[in-house]
């Protein structure tokens, strides 16, 4: 019984990581570009498709396929940036527009991977099953803690750490900062806001690429309806943690991921979920409640 | 009438169902999804108790659109007034919850879903017919109240909040009221959309109620004008039209060209294809010049 809890509660550490580094690129692109981008992880997702299309290249190496895939995400990100740009301008900076723009991405997004790759059925990433089973045992060998569960871990810390530092420790992050409390005041401080988004976006884009990577070890398959749910999941958590709170949306997505990974070992993975989602209902009724 | 005719028109009336209840809380700025969860919570409870209880079709016509309105006041209590983003995202939830229930639970028919549900009445060609007027009449009643709630200070009330809500607050617009209101009306849209594809499939699965449901309504809304429910009429029969008539193998790309027409309609024309101002200066034209027209903001 001990073992399967504290096993569980390694994997949601683990797993709670990458929600957290989703949340945290979600918030990035809310603060800092004004943009509400719930197809985000629908990116991330191609990315891990990208994986897949260079690990299935013969002779490719694994580390080679994993480049691939953080640059997808990057390159991804960027891409579409015009697209929300635009958009802003068009409607006078209604952020609400944003979501539905991304919304769009996602349903092409989406619907691209369903038909045109691997004949729309989930993808199995082969090449990394050697990695996912290195172990590492922990002292009192009551439980083991896998090299991918580390690195996730390991990864999430130095990336938030990192991405804190430059926030609180760089001019170019009181920059962010100053856009984020108040884009018109930052403009008359001589601040590009312009400048200020589109770094925000390439930011989220290498963070996100890393999640992607963390995704496709962590996980090992992708499925084009993946990104949908992995969207929905970040959003709810940005808006129960308080939505641009970086710190209190890291430590939610932590949380669901500890509570998601526990009740998936007590219960079959199908009411799982259903219990996961009955919790982010009733944490998003009851938030929504008492910010009034 | 033919059989693709018939699928055609029914279909066509429940999407232009769907969008107009998605477009009534849009006129104060919330995109409701619950409308989708609440289209299944009605075409399942109806299934159910049609198949399994012997329940007539009829009176699940007219209980659906409470059990809808029901669960969107219920939700309504809590996010009356919220954000946008906090109302997809309860909407998306409760999608997601119903899905993952009803694929778990036998009785709902897993993700396969409930098939040959009794019709209204035994003989199939008047089933249809019946169905086909039914179908009608609700968007011509649906339609009409949208018309007259345009007009209303409950509509310009509406129209205040997505313009400016804090104005709206000042000038003592009850904010959670006007969204309790809009969000219970528009589930019982959306209940009563649900049944009808009951009426219309003879069966319910899971797949009927995704993401992509959404997706074709916000196209259509938003291609349409978002001001105004006028241009959803237009849009959802051309566009599930066009669907039909074009190559073989373009209905299975759908869901990109929606993707791609609502990015180019937010890019190009934000307002949508028909706007409240097209609308009031196109109406004397076809003989509204009545002391209600003039009453149009």
């Amino acid at each position: 019984m001990t073992e399967i809890l504290l096993a569980q509660l390694i994997n949601g550490v683990a797993l709670g990581s990458i929600y957290a580094l989703l949340v945290t690129c979600f918030n990035l692109l809310f603060r800092f570009a004004r943009i509400i981008h719930f197809s985000f992880p629908v990116v991330l997702v191609c990315s891990i498709y990208v994986i897949w299309g260079v690990v299935g290249i013969s002779g490719t190496p694994i580390y080679l396929a994993l480049l691939a895939g953080f640059l997808a995400a990057v390159v991804l990100n960027v891409a579409t940036t015009p697209l929300f740009l635009l958009v802003q301008r068009r409607v006078g900076g209604d952020i609400n527009t944003t979501l539905i723009i991304s919304m769009g991405l996602g349903m092409i997004l989406t619907e691209f991977l369903s038909h045109r790759v691997n004949r729309g059925f989930p993808i199995s990433l082969q090449g990394l099953e050697q990695w996912r089973r290195i172990a590492i045992p922990l002292p009192s060998r009551i439980a083991v803690l896998s090299l991918v569960d580390a690195l996730s871990l390991g990864v999430s810390i130095l990336m938030v750490v990192g991405l804190f530092f430059f926030l609180h420790n760089t001019q170019t992050g009181r920059a962010f900062r100053a856009v984020a409390e108040n884009p018109e005041k930052a403009r008359l401080l001589g601040i590009s806001v312009t400048g200020i988004s589109l770094l925000g976006q390439l930011i989220a884009g290498v963070v996100g690429g890393v999640t992607a990577v963390l995704l496709a070890l962590q996980l090992g398959a992708a499925s084009p309806s993946m990104g949908d749910q992995l969207g929905h999941k970040v959003l709810a958590v940005a808006i129960i943690a308080g939505i641009g709170n970086l710190r209190g949306g890291m430590l939610t997505g932590l949380i669901l991921g500890v509570v998601e990974a526990v009740v998936q070992g007590y219960w079959s993975s199908s009411w799982s979920n259903a219990i996961v989602f009955t919790c982010m209902l009733l944490a998003l009724l009851l938030r929504t409640r008492r910010r009034r | 009438m033919s059989l693709p005719l018939y699928y055609y028109l029914t279909i066509t009336t429940i999407q232009v169902l769907v969008s107009w209840a998605i477009y009534l809380p849009y006129r104060m700025g919330q995109l409701h999804f619950t409308v989708v969860a609440n289209m299944a919570v009605s075409a399942y409870v109806a299934a159910v108790a049609a198949s399994a209880w012997g329940v007539p079709l009829w009176l699940l016509v007219i209980v659906a659109p409470l059990i809808g309105g029901l669960v969107g006041f219920l939700c309504s209590l809590f996010i009356g007034d919220a954000e946008c983003f906090t109302v997809v995202m309860v909407g998306l939830t409760l999608i997601y919850l119903i899905r993952t229930v009803v694929e778990s639970t036998p009785l709902f028919g897993g993700s396969l879903g409930i098939f040959n549900v009794p019709g209204l009445f035994g003989e199939p060609a008047y089933n249809r017919v019946v169905i086909l007027i039914l179908a009608i009449c609700s968007i011509v009643i649906v339609g009409h109240f949208l018309h007259r709630f345009d007009q209303s200070s409950l509509g310009r009330a509406a129209s205040t909040i997505l313009a400016d809500r804090r104005l709206a607050q000042s000038m003592g617009i009850d904010i959670k009221r006007i969204g309790m209101v809009l969000q219970t009306l528009s589930s019982a849209i959306g209940g009563f959309a649900g049944v009808l594809h009951l009426l219309v499939t003879q069966g319910v699965s899971p797949a009927h109620f995704s993401f992509q449901v959404i997706g074709s309504s916000m196209t259509i809304l938003f291609l349409g004008g978002y001001s105004t429910p006028w241009g959803t009429l237009l849009v959802a029969p051309a566009l599930l039209g066009a669907i039909l008539v074009l190559p073989e193998g373009t209905e299975s790309w759908r869901m990109v060209i929606y993707g791609s027409l609502l990015i180019i309609t937010l890019m190009v024309r934000p307002e949508g294809l028909l706007t409240r101002h097209h609308f009031v200066r196109v109406l004397p034209h076809i003989g509204f010049t009545g002391r209600r027209s003039g009453r149009i903001r």
